[in-house]
């Protein structure tokens, strides 16, 4: 009795809040757990009879549920899936709402849900996943989710209680390290051949000890902040050997990658169509996860195949008679991914606009500026606008990286520089745009209402 | 004049809030005035068996502070042998703590630290985070992010280095600010901190030169960037 009215108080508030258009997606998620708390639990008990994966992580969570949500199609198992904005407990139970009808039935073979890291404690429990993919872990809004440490403990913590299968990244020594003290079978995914462009003046090395002895790990190879071939000299610790394994890099571009991919049935040639390591790690968790759920190597290779990006996560959107290529940054870490694979290969020239804002939702603190390597591209010729409520302090940024402060353009407002950015473009040339959250939800509402092209959020 | 040897202690372990930030910013306006410069790192299991002219020290995570703490003990003497001949000491977050008598965690243990400041620190449940600004004697407006959980008091015969005016500061309901002992400075500002108080960065780099030329005037630098990103950063706190 219940549960049915807190699923028709739902729907009714989500009704209401499409009226105004809000499109605040917890909302109907709100008013359910207030009727029934318990309802989450109940909902998935009667749903989703192959299971549910669990998506987290610091960087890639997005893209990478959107790689497996696109393998399952391709596949032909049903599902349902959050979006980004919906990636905590009462955005998931909105999610699951919207998809059930009022008897709470939804019709799906399989659920994939982002977690934000915060709520892993919260939703685990409830969700029962049968599938945990961690993709990384770096430092991000230490004002909000505090220290590393304390977010693997609590992993570590709920990950215990569950009868789970934890996809985990090898090459992250805080995420491999999760799979050592679990009775849940871990499936590492890792890249063991890189030898594409490296940041030099990374200040994003997180984890690069060892959990158990507080030793330094020695790395063999290092791709980006604490990612590589490590192993402890103090301890057993070490890479472990990854079950879905990267042997070979052919080829990896500003436009995309391919390389083979090593798993217990076979080797498989991947073309992945979106640029960047941090991109094939997240196609190489999405492949774990296809793989654990008993998809063949070469259906999965060929939906990666057709991979698009994510939200703000270098998706090419027209404005006016330019291409604008939209980079979302948040830490210092992804700062330095798209450093490595846009801003940093020759010739540098593409017209780029930096959009720093520290509402909540971005991190209030702007201090990982000076974390993120921008010494890497001081010789960058393109012309450089910055904007956003910390427009200012991306401008010191770059003058202590050694750019001339005439050279830049200061634009706070969003909108103004966005205009300024495209006219910068020559016909043929992409404009990019680096921004934090709340600053590209600016950024894509000026694009669609100059564009005359709808520009809306990935709907399921 | 010999180029200033600048002393970046634990960068591995301690780096937590764009600590690296500090560095660059004291090279690049060491670097405009044709100062030569030179950057020097210790961390755990190395001696410091040279004399600095600079001495830096950030944050670091909770677990990391601990075999920091422990090592420090042993840098110990030299480093007050450093702040006894005046060098120049900027201590952010963690290593002000850790600069400190003692800290005590928020299970009652006691670690010992080096006792440079006359202070102590004690962990408290709450923890303090947002953009602060104080009002410093010295320097003037000081702009910068605090996030920390220890509450720090300073004992007699030391000052603070600002009064707060907005944000929390050394303690909960304190209206002080860090500490401001003779050339050594120790805050909770992070944001980078230098950066954006141009005004303490050449305090260090001054003192830094006055080890070897006394009365050494800098070069004025262009700091209406560095200003509007502080203010900027003050109204948004």
């Amino acid at each position: 009795m219940r549960k049915s009215l807190a699923i028709t108080s739902a729907k009714l508030a989500r009704s209401v809040g499409s009226v105004f258009n809000k499109g605040g997606t917890a909302m109907p998620g709100l008013v359910a757990e207030k009727i029934d708390p318990q309802l989450l639990g109940k909902l998935v008990k009667n749903n989703f009879p192959k299971g549910i994966v669990v998506v987290t992580g610091t960087n890639g969570k997005t893209s990478t549920s959107k790689m497996i949500a696109d393998i399952f199609t391709k596949s032909g198992v049903t599902y349902i899936r959050n979006t980004a904005g919906s990636n905590m407990q009462r955005g998931i139970l909105a999610t699951i709402l919207s998809k059930c009808d009022r008897k709470g039935r939804c019709d799906a073979e399989m659920a994939i849900f982002e977690v934000d890291e915060a709520y892993i404690p919260i939703v685990c429990p409830y969700l029962q996943p049968k599938i945990v993919a961690v993709t990384n872990l770096f430092r991000d809004q230490l004002d909000r989710y505090g220290e590393l440490d304390s977010i693997a403990k609590s992993f570590q913590k709920s990950f215990a209680n569950l009868d789970t299968t934890l996809v985990l990244n090898a090459d992250d020594p805080l995420v491999a390290n999760l799979g050592g003290e679990t009775k849940n079978k871990p499936m590492y995914f890792g890249v063991s051949d890189y030898s594409g462009e490296k940041i030099i003046n990374d200040h994003t090395a997180d984890s690069i000890f060892d959990p158990n002895t507080g030793e330094k790990l020695q790395y063999l190879q290092r791709y980006f902040g604490h990612i590589g071939i490590y192993r402890s000299e103090s301890s057993s610790f070490a890479r472990p050997k990854p079950s879905v394994d990267l042997v070979k890099m052919h080829k990896t571009n500003k436009s995309f990658s391919e390389y083979d991919v090593k798993t217990a049935t076979g080797t498989q040639f991947v073309h992945l169509p979106i640029p960047g390591l941090y991109n094939i790690y997240n196609s190489l968790a999405a492949f774990a996860v296809g793989s654990t759920v008993g998809l063949h190597n070469a259906e999965i290779a060929s939906s990666l195949q057709d991979n698009e990006a994510a939200f703000g996560r270098g998706e090419e959107l027209p404005y006016k008679d330019k291409t604008l290529q939209m980079m979302l940054i948040k830490n210092p870490t992804g700062f330095n991914q798209i450093i490595q694979t846009f801003l940093k290969p020759k010739p540098q020239s593409n017209p780029l606009l930096i959009c720093i804002n520290d509402n909540i939702a971005d991190g209030r603190d702007v201090s990982w500026l000076w974390d993120s390597a921008i010494e890497d591209i001081a010789g960058y010729t393109g012309k450089i606008f910055v904007s956003g409520t910390r427009a200012y302090d991306m401008a010191l940024r770059l003058k202590y990286a050694g750019f001339s402060v005439d050279s830049l353009r200061i634009e706070p407002n969003i909108e103004l520089a966005v205009e300024l950015l495209a006219n910068e473009c020559r016909p043929s040339q992409t404009g990019y745009i680096l921004s934090t959250y709340t600053a590209m939800l600016a950024v894509r509402s000026t694009i669609a209402s100059k564009s005359g092209h709808e520009v809306k959020e990935m709907s399921q | 004049m010999r180029p200033i040897k600048i002393l970046h202690l634990y960068p591995d372990r301690m780096n937590i809030y764009g600590d690296f930030g500090n560095i660059i910013c004291l090279q690049k306006r060491m670097d405009w005035r044709s100062i030569l410069f030179e950057y020097h790192t210790r961390s755990i299991g190395e001696e410091i068996n040279e004399t600095y002219d600079i001495i830096f020290m950030g944050g670091g995570q909770d677990k990391g502070q601990l075999a920091v703490a422990q090592d420090l003990q042993l840098k110990s003497r030299v480093l007050h042998d450093h702040m006894k001949r005046d060098v120049p000491i900027l201590a952010i977050c963690g290593a002000y703590q850790l600069f400190g008598k003692y800290f005590i965690t928020a299970e009652g243990e006691e670690i010992p630290g080096i006792g440079l400041f006359n202070a102590v620190t004690k962990a408290t449940k709450h923890r303090m985070i947002g953009n602060i600004t104080i009002q410093s004697e010295v320097f003037g407006m000081l702009v910068g992010f605090e996030n920390h959980s220890g509450e720090t008091e300073l004992l007699e015969g030391v000052t603070a280095l600002g009064k707060v005016i907005k944000g929390y500061g050394n303690a909960f309901d304190s209206k002080h600010e860090g500490i401001l002992q003779g050339n050594a400075i120790g805050t909770y500002l992070h944001g980078s901190f230098l950066p954006k108080n141009p005004k303490v960065a050449d305090f260090i780099i001054e003192k830094a030169i006055a080890l070897q030329v006394p009365e050494f005037e800098l070069k004025p630098i262009d700091d209406w960037l560095e200003n509007e990103a502080a203010r900027i950063a003050q109204k948004r706190s």
